[in-house]
């Protein structure tokens, strides 16, 4: 039972893990709690319900085409949405909320209140050590890690990952060091997007997928990334394995309601005692 | 002359930076003192510890015999120690006289429940009028405070500060930015608060003649240690002092 | 004068219910009138420059209170009501010197995780509340053995709340207080150096904004006689600050006019439910770009007060 816990709850942390870096992202470098996220989540499931549930595309890429639809709207909505309010902590995070209803109602609109859910690509199990693993599971965890690895990656190495490290560190600094904070705002908030959606095509086969999916994978990315530390990508990780863990031990042994309760209660004392997370540097 | 405020070996890091180190000095009634050192010698540190806004990592200060160090800074402001900003901190969108009615506010309704106790009472003191004509801005009153000249803006940040009826003022350059017209009215003001008010006064301040010309002793910091105190002569010929402000382009008037 | 006319067309408003005499109409006016205190609480949160998701756990609070202090304990549904407020304003004076000392995004996370885990204790604690099956049988108001049965006669009660909740807000806004709260959001280091203690008057503002949720919420308990967690979640908290962005957070009007606004329109759509979400999301982009004082703002220019 203990194996079993373990590899559902890491499993689950792989995705909490990529939906958290797309919210830690946008907090890290717009200062914007974006609480659309979970539409943007649930936005990804639909492309993927359309392009491979209805038309027949293959399964990844329709995952990807989803991904580049989700940069591309996002760097839109960006520009004309959340740019007029940068700086602006109260507003930034209300047009977010009116992004994420908006969002929502579109989807209403296309496919009513009811679930639907597409054939599963990946079907069966495989055994490790005592525990049973789904394949489509696996191959959604796999997917994660190829993302997160890309993602080290472009922080890392690439000239726009160095730009928005610097951006999130020292807003003004790096403008003086002649990054353009514009560009920078567009394509993290495009890359946030993408990742919420990717994050969103893998899932949809394991779950429905309705108006209303984002909201719970939204409260676990909030909840990560408060416990790793608001804008840390490392913090987002580790936060989003310790999460996925403790909510599998917790529903396996009491409900997951339970466990959806703990995790609340975690973050209210990591936001009292700690407001940087366990990874997050400097004072709020 | 009595202590009115005493520092004793006042030190604050940051992380592993140490911006005061071992300061101490005492500030006696009716003094005016200034703290001088080259840019980022820890002056503004310093101050912001004593009033308050930051908590010392180690060492003490005691105002009027109590100790005031890791108060907070409305309760340091409380017991008779006000204070004014290096950049300009006004409510821009308020006349001059509601610039000054607010501080009133503010000062005698420390909290809502000092607020309720005090309601009907309704203090009238000090006077708008009397104290904007001190700082020279009587005629000024129903201008909006954002749209004074920065020196005179600089004015009313002091003529909210005297609200407070404080025993010491601190002056965080008090100077910086005016012009020399402005500098030597500021000069006459912080005077005039000390020979007038009989409001004690700490002065961290840049402009030397200023510093020189006012102070009755000043101390002199760099890299966060005090390297000097005297008169304004004695900390002029001292070799340290001296030797800090080499190769900056600093001018002994 | 434009205020005057304003306060007429409000008025008129009021009464509008009993000139249509329609059931409908009538439930719809309650519906505001509950609203209205709680944007007004929300308005007052927002005043301090804090963006509160705990207003739907202190209606839940006060909702939940007053209902099952009247079924449980035989309170009288009027003391009941008060309970409900000041427990509310209790929860919020434990958690007010912990939560207030944070600003910005993590107070809002804050009381959003707070809002969630009150969510959750309804939804789980079966036996107490109900759980997601909700809360039944509630008895009506009564006040000195008069039962309010009509929708009418609740219409009056919330109403008469909103008005004391308004009176109260402009009572703050005129005083002292209210140009001290101003102080303490423009400039909190300067209005700190001269002696205002802002953790203080941030706990009473959030103490007192609670009491007025969590009444609010027991009236609406009253007046449905069915409890249920989902009516006191996140998206209760969101409406509250949309009436405020759109009505303006700048007067004591704007909330009102917020919730004048913005109640009717999940009653009016109730047949299309996403185009009353998109209309939602669509007014608050247009009102945070482009008429970013909200409605009061078209009506009513700030004026400076005179010294």
């Amino acid at each position: 039972m203990i194996e079993q816990m373990i590899v559902n709850g890491l499993l689950a942390g792989f995705i909490y893990i990529i939906m958290a870096l797309g919210f830690t992202l946008i907090f890290g470098i717009m200062r914007i709690v974006n609480f659309a996220h979970g539409e943007f989540y649930m936005a990804g499931a639909v492309v993927v319900l359309f392009l491979f549930g209805a038309l027949g595309w293959n399964f990844f890429l329709a995952v990807v085409m989803a991904g580049f639809l989700a940069a591309a709207l996002g760097i839109v909505i960006e520009r004309v949405l959340f740019r007029p309010l940068v700086g602006n902590e109260l507003p930034g995070m209300i047009m977010s909320l009116a992004v994420g209803i908006t969002l929502q109602s579109i989807a209403l609109i296309l496919f009513g209140p009811s679930e639907q859910s597409i054939e599963r690509p990946f079907s069966g199990t495989w055994q490790l050590v005592n525990a049973v693993v789904p394949w489509d599971r696996t191959v959604v965890a796999i997917a994660a890690l190829v993302i997160l690895a890309a993602f080290y990656l472009f922080l890392k190495y690439s000239r726009l990952g160095l730009a928005m490290q610097a951006v999130a560190q020292d807003r003004e600094t790096a403008s003086l060091m002649g990054v353009e904070s514009g560009l920078i705002y567009a394509s993290a908030f495009g890359i946030a997007c993408a990742l919420a959606r990717l994050a969103g095509g893998l899932m949809a086969p394991i779950y429905t997928i309705g108006p209303y999916m984002g909201e719970l994978p939204m409260l676990k990315a909030f909840v990560v990334v408060i416990l790793g530390g608001l804008g840390s990508v490392p913090g987002a990780v580790l936060g989003g394995l310790l999460i996925g863990l403790s909510e599998s031990v917790l529903s396996t042994l009491f409900s997951s309601t339970t466990a959806l309760i703990a995790s609340f209660t975690i973050v209210l004392l990591i936001v009292v005692m700690r407001p940087t997370g366990l990874m997050g540097r400097g004072a709020p | 002359m009595s202590a009115l405020l005493e520092v004793q070996g006042l030190t604050r890091r940051f992380g592993g930076l140490t911006a005061v180190s071992d300061v101490s000095f005492a500030v006696s009634e009716g003094e005016i003192f200034g703290v001088i050192g080259p840019n980022g010698a820890g002056k503004t540190t310093l101050f912001n510890v004593i009033a308050g806004h930051y908590k010392p990592s180690a060492g003490t200060a005691t105002f009027s015999g109590r100790g005031i160090s890791g108060l907070r800074s409305d309760v340091i402001a409380r017991l008779g120690i006000a204070r004014t900003f290096q950049a300009v901190h006004l409510f821009a969108a308020e006349t001059v006289a509601e610039n000054l009615r607010r501080a009133r506010v503010l000062s005698t309704s420390h909290g809502p429940f000092a607020y309720l106790r005090s309601f009907g009472t309704g203090r009238r003191e000090p006077d708008l009028r009397d104290v904007a004509t001190f700082v020279g801005l009587g005629p000024l009153l129903d201008q909006t405070a954002g749209g004074l000249a920065y020196g005179l803006q600089k004015m009313l940040g002091i003529g909210m500060a005297l609200m407070v009826t404080p025993k010491l003022l601190l002056m965080d350059e008090p100077a910086a930015g005016l012009n020399p017209s402005e500098k030597r009215a500021a000069s006459a003001l912080i005077r005039r608060l000390r020979d007038e008010r009989g409001i004690s006064i700490l002065l961290v301040e840049h402009d030397m003649p200023l510093v020189m010309g006012v102070c009755d002793r000043i101390l002199v910091v760099n890299q966060g240690k005090p390297i000097a105190i005297g008169s304004p002569d004695a900390v002029k010929a001292d070799p340290a002092v001296i030797d800090a402000y080499l190769g900056d382009d600093y001018e002994f008037a | 004068m434009k205020r005057l006319i304003l306060l007429a067309a409000i008025v008129i408003l009021a009464v509008l219910p009993w000139l249509a005499n329609n059931r409908y109409v009538f439930h719809i006016a309650t519906m505001i009138a509950i609203m209205a205190p709680l944007a007004l609480s929300m308005n007052l949160m927002l005043r301090i420059g804090q963006l509160s998701m705990a207003h739907s756990a202190f209606m839940g609070i006060g909702a939940y209170a007053s209902a099952l202090l009247t079924m449980r304990l035989g309170l009288p549904p009027l003391a009941s009501l008060l309970c409900g407020g000041v427990l509310a304003a209790l929860t919020a004076l434990v958690l007010g010197p912990v939560f207030l000392r944070i600003k910005g995004v993590y107070f809002v996370l804050l009381t959003y995780a707070f809002g969630q885990i009150v969510n959750l204790v309804f939804q789980e604690w079966t036996s107490l509340f109900g759980g997601n099956s909700g809360l039944y049988g509630i008895p009506k108001f009564s006040l000195a053995g008069y039962r309010l049965t009509a929708v009418s006669q609740y219409y009056v009660l919330a109403l008469l709340f909103t008005a004391i909740a308004y009176w109260m807000v402009r009572a703050i806004e005129r005083s002292d207080i209210g140009a001290i709260l101003q102080s303490l959001n423009e400039d909190e280091m300067l209005s700190r150096s001269i002696g205002a203690d802002a953790l203080s008057w941030r706990i009473a503002v959030f103490t007192f904004s609670a009491a007025i949720a969590g009444i609010s919420g027991g009236i609406y308990a009253f007046y449905i006689g069915f409890l249920s967690p989902q009516a006191f979640g996140f998206q209760l908290s969101v409406d509250l600050v949309v009436m405020n962005v759109i009505g303006g957070t700048s007067a004591a009007l704007g909330p009102l006019l917020g919730a004048i606004v913005v109640v009717p329109l999940p009653e009016l759509l109730r047949e299309a439910k996403q185009y009353q979400l998109l209309i939602y999301g669509l007014c608050l982009m247009v009102f945070l770009i482009f008429i970013k004082q909200g409605l009061v703002s078209l009506i009513d220019r700030p004026r400076r007060k005179p010294a």
